[in-house]
């Protein structure tokens, strides 16, 4: 067995949830477990390791397959009760199949395997609709509940909120998301005044580099001041779409970058995000014979900071990188008649940050970030303590900045 | 109460702000420390938050940073290591960054200037550190990409400690690093060479203006390795001597004990638990184990031990900081100075074990048999006298004359050739104060709490639970944590955490200097009365036994023993 590497001990099959708890008591309960490898000597499996209850939302198989696979790759990290849910042919009647399985790790030579149980749960029909019935009778108690929801989560569904509202932590990529991604940004920023959820989203874990690097012009003491004068948020983003038309791009990341910057800056909203219209049919260049014609002009919005007006820009650019991608943060401050400007940029495995000061560059670094895939997000989401400051600032801002009122969750009928 | 910050004005609100506020009402934001000209007065706070008054405070701080939980990437800087084609530096601080370097915890602007006396070019000494990476790494093999561009950084720089004309050579060059590079005047100087060259070495960097720290931000930090003395005066010497160029706030002595991942750990159980802290006094323990036992030998390191002995090479740095991070009180903050300022409050409530002569014992191994390897006496180790009368082993009872541990004793054990590798803390509980089983088969032993620190970190607790049956037999089990099952992380390798620390500029996890000094004052005595005493009948313990008669009969005094490891 190869060290850190997942081994499936145990598998059974279960069609209701008396069924399940009878299997999973079952593994636990065999004494002196133990395993033979292929002349080697039997190898002694620890009890059961638990470190949280882990439960993943699928609404198809693929998107199940991957999270699973995800999990596994953090048994030895984070050992959890894992319990994956899809829902099947919804019109049919009430029905549950499970599959219980522990996988073991290796965490060293001379020490015995870490185990921890993975619950895959299919329910048909009305079974499938009401998933906290399902879950809640499955979770380890006094454990925390993280519920992993890849995929498009109907926060205002009342399925939704009666799960959500006995968990711990909601994972969430706010990045894949259908259309520009904001009114389930929005759901989602309800979410935090009616329980007691942090958040994290892989949209938002994944800018941590970006963050730093913008951070780190305003360590030097000369910059400093420049913090409270800001006078321009400019956020290019990559879109596959050349007519860039609204909608098209999910603008999650971007949006972010402005959300976190307002709320460590207490910037309040005078006009939230709004369509930047389009310059009349004269002024606009045409493309070069053979051109790309020219993509929306983005979004804006204005804030304030103190007495001064923050012009905020969301401009879309035809672009090779994923669609929403931030390619570029550009930071504008005037004080005293002096002006400083920040570019931070994304490069193939760093961000690189410029600052000019009057015209001058007067900084330039480079911070290395290598792309983390979905185990490291996961890894990092689940490891964050409580309600994570930054998550929760920015997620309400993020709300506040796309404007309108925010849809109470679980107000809706079960979907 | 949270706060919200209008401009750059703190105005304190009711959390949360509800959600479906008009847009125009301010984002939560963080609290920052109150300006000097913040408004007072009602009005003038409703005219901030009207936008009507405009705040003339500079941010206090960057609040950008607040809740960035990522590890801060340390300014771009230069690390200069001195003895760089010596053990320590292929062993521990090169390899050390280059895990920071493969994690991106180093800054792109980052160079290594190696100086060391050996004629290498720049390639040269690439390669020898790639060879010593190969060797020591502990992650093999070696990533290629991180290894082309973290070789990159490194500079070889040849220079004879005692030519002051090298240490301006060596000046000039990073000047021109700073343009070339980026790297804005920072500067890490790392002294991992012989102790008997930290005094000269800091005095040439004096002499070329490489403390001056610039006023644009350019910081200026020396790492010193242990020993820091060879007794308390040199030790104030040499301190002294470091102080003449350094401020206190400049100068990191790493003891890499305080690096370990369990120790520092050790902390968080002790404040970040409150279930034990009401438990950690003279009421209820009844003593405390410290134990750093070796199975090694000298390692041909003989005319170093002969000069140093286990009480300098260890009990004076590894263990004492040790009990000191037993014993503290919780500091106020995290920071380095409130931590340091208890550790050194332990350190003075010490009373040397010397004052009490039977509370000391020391030991030097004979011939025996390790982990069913034949290995030789100490005093027939390479480079050693054959008559030496250096301590390989020495145990001691402390006391802590303060309100939390008087009363209370402090065993504390080290030696070389011990039965195997391990450190470990017991904290020994209190008898039940009513024997309410003694008519059982067997009575409960009293609850320990052993933390161990090297191999197999974790903790376990002790307690006793009765045995199945009709009768009332009570055996004592065990409750364990092992951080190997419950975290299957990498931890960082100490010289990781510490390099990194003093790069960002936190001090927390390294000695001060005063710490340094008490540290001597317990153990000065000790050497001091062994100096003056008879020569010892050496060897007094077979190598792969558990230390000389005496340091069993020291505790058994007490009507203790020392726990079976």
């Amino acid at each position: 067995m190869a060290l850190n590497e997942p081994v499936l001990r145990w598998s059974a099959r279960a069609h209701s949830i008396a069924e399940i708890e009878t299997e999973l008591a079952r593994i636990w309960a065999k004494q002196d477990l133990t395993t033979e490898m292929e002349g080697a000597p039997a190898r002694h499996i620890a009890a059961r390791t638990s470190v949280m209850n882990l439960v993943v939302i699928a609404r198809r198989p693929e998107i199940a397959e991957r999270g699973a696979a995800t999990i596994q790759a953090l048994t030895g990290r984070h050992p959890s009760r894992t319990i994956v849910v899809q829902s099947a042919d919804p019109d049919g009647p009430s029905w549950l199949d499970a599959r219980i399985e522990a996988h073991c790790v290796l965490p060293r030579e001379d020490a015995p395997e870490t185990c921890a149980e993975t619950i895959h749960l299919t329910a048909g029909g009305e079974a499938g609709r009401h998933l906290s019935a399902i879950v809640t009778p499955l979770i380890v108690h006094d454990l925390p509940v993280t519920v992993w929801w890849p995929g498009e989560p109907p926060f205002t569904s009342r399925a939704a909120y009666d799960l959500l509202s006995g968990a711990d932590r909601l994972v969430v990529d706010g990045s894949t998301w259908n259309g520009d991604g904001l009114e389930r940004m929005r759901e989602m920023a309800g979410l935090l005044d009616v329980t007691r959820l942090a958040i994290s989203d892989f949209a938002l874990i994944r800018q941590s580099r970006w963050r730093e690097a913008i951070a780190s012009v305003f360590d030097d003491p000369d910059f400093l001041p420049y913090l409270g004068s800001l006078r321009r948020i400019a956020v290019t983003y990559a879109t596959h779409d050349e007519t860039g038309a609204p909608g098209s791009t999910n603008i999650v990341k971007p949006i972010y970058h402005v959300a976190w910057l307002a709320s460590r800056l207490g910037m309040s909203v005078v006009k939230p995000l709004a369509i930047v219209a389009e310059r009349p049919a004269a002024s606009r260049s045409k493309p070069a014979p053979g051109g790309r014609p020219m993509v929306s002009r983005g979004m804006a919005a204005t804030l304030s900071q103190g007495r001064g007006e923050v012009a905020v820009v969301l401009r879309p650019v035809v672009s090779p990188m994923p669609a929403g991608t931030t390619l570029r943060v550009e930071l504008l401050a005037e004080r005293r008649g002096s002006e400083l400007r920040a570019d931070v940029t994304a490069e193939a495995e760093a961000v690189h940050v410029r600052v000019w000061q009057d015209g001058v560059e007067a900084f330039e670094r480079r911070f290395l970030a290598a792309r983390r895939g979905e185990v490291d997000l996961l890894a990092e989401a689940i490891e964050t303590g409580r309600r994570e400051d930054i998550a929760t600032v920015s997620l309400r801002a993020a709300a506040k900045l796309v404007g309108g009122p925010i849809p109470p969750a679980g107000a809706r009928p079960v979907s | 109460m949270a706060t919200r910050v209008k401009g750059k004005v703190e105005v304190p609100v009711k959390d949360p702000a509800p959600v479906d506020a008009p847009p125009d009402q301010p984002i939560p934001a963080q609290p920052a420390p109150r300006p000097k000209d913040a408004p007072k007065t009602m009005r003038q706070l409703r005219e901030v938050r009207e936008g009507k008054r405009a705040s003339r405070a500079k941010p206090a701080e960057n609040v950008l940073r607040q809740g960035l939980h990522l590890e801060r990437v340390p300014d771009p800087s230069v690390l200069v290591l001195f003895g760089a084609t010596g053990d320590l530096a292929y062993r521990k601080v090169i390899p050390a960054m280059y895990h920071l370097w493969r994690t991106n915890l180093l800054p792109h602007e980052f160079l290594l200037i190696a100086v060391g006396r050996r004629p290498y070019e720049d390639d040269d000494y690439r390669a020898e550190v790639r060879k010593g990476l190969d060797e020591f790494s502990r992650v093999l093999p070696i990533d290629e990409a991180a290894w082309a561009s973290f070789s990159e950084r490194i500079m070889y720089d040849r220079c004879d400690f005692t030519d002051p004309a090298g240490f301006d050579r060596l000046a000039s060059r990073l000047d021109e690093i700073d343009t070339e590079h980026a790297t804005r005047g920072n500067r890490l100087f790392y002294l991992a060479t012989q102790p008997s060259q930290f005094a000269d070495l800091v005095a040439q960097l004096g002499r070329v203006g490489l403390d001056h720290e610039r006023h644009d931000g350019g910081w200026r930090r020396i790492v010193i390795e242990k020993p820091f003395g060879h007794d308390l005066d040199s030790a104030k010497k040499l301190n002294r001597e470091v102080g003449k160029v350094f401020r206190e706030s400049q100068v990191y002595r790493i003891d890499h004990y305080l690096g370990k991942e369990t120790v520092r750990n050790l902390l968080v159980f002790r404040f970040g638990n409150g279930i034990f802290e009401p438990l950690w006094n003279r009421r209820y323990v009844d003593h405390v184990q410290i134990t750093v036992a070796e199975s090694i030998g000298i390692e041909n390191r003989g005319a170093f031990y002969e000069e140093t002995g286990a009480s300098r090479d260890v009990l004076q740095n590894h263990l004492l900081q040790l009990v000191s991070l037993v014993a503290m009180e919780p500091p106020a903050t995290f920071e380095a100075d409130p931590l340091r300022d208890e550790k050194v409050k332990v350190l003075r409530a010490i009373a040397s074990p010397a004052d009490s002569p039977g509370n000391v014992v020391r030991g030097q191994y004979g011939p025996g048999w390790v982990a069913a390897t034949q290995v030789p006496g100490y005093r027939e180790e390479q480079d050693v006298d054959p008559l030496s009368e250096t301590e390989t082993f020495v145990a001691a009872r402390l006391t802590i004359d303060d309100w939390r541990w008087s009363g209370v004793p402090f065993y504390v054990r080290t030696g070389k050739r011990l039965p195997k590798r391990s450190t470990e803390i017991a904290i020994q509980f209190r008898e039940v104060p009513h024997r309410l089983f003694r008519e059982a088969a067997t009575e409960p032993d009293p609850n320990l709490l052993a933390i161990r620190i090297q191999p197999d970190e974790g903790i376990m607790l002790r307690f006793g639970a009765k045995v199945p049956g009709l009768g009332m037999a009570i055996r004592p089990v065990t409750m364990d944590f092992t951080y190997g099952s419950a975290f299957n992380i990498d931890s960082p390798d100490a010289y990781e955490t510490l390099i990194l620390d003093a790069l960002q500029g936190d001090a927390s996890l390294f000695t001060r200097a005063d710490e340094v000094e008490e540290a001597w004052s317990i153990v000065d005595p000790i050497i001091d009365m062994w100096a003056s005493s008879p020569a010892p009948e050496f060897a007094n313990y077979d190598a792969g036994t558990w230390g000389p008669a005496e340091a069993d009969e020291m505790i058994a005094r007490d009507g203790k023993r020392w726990r079976r490891i």
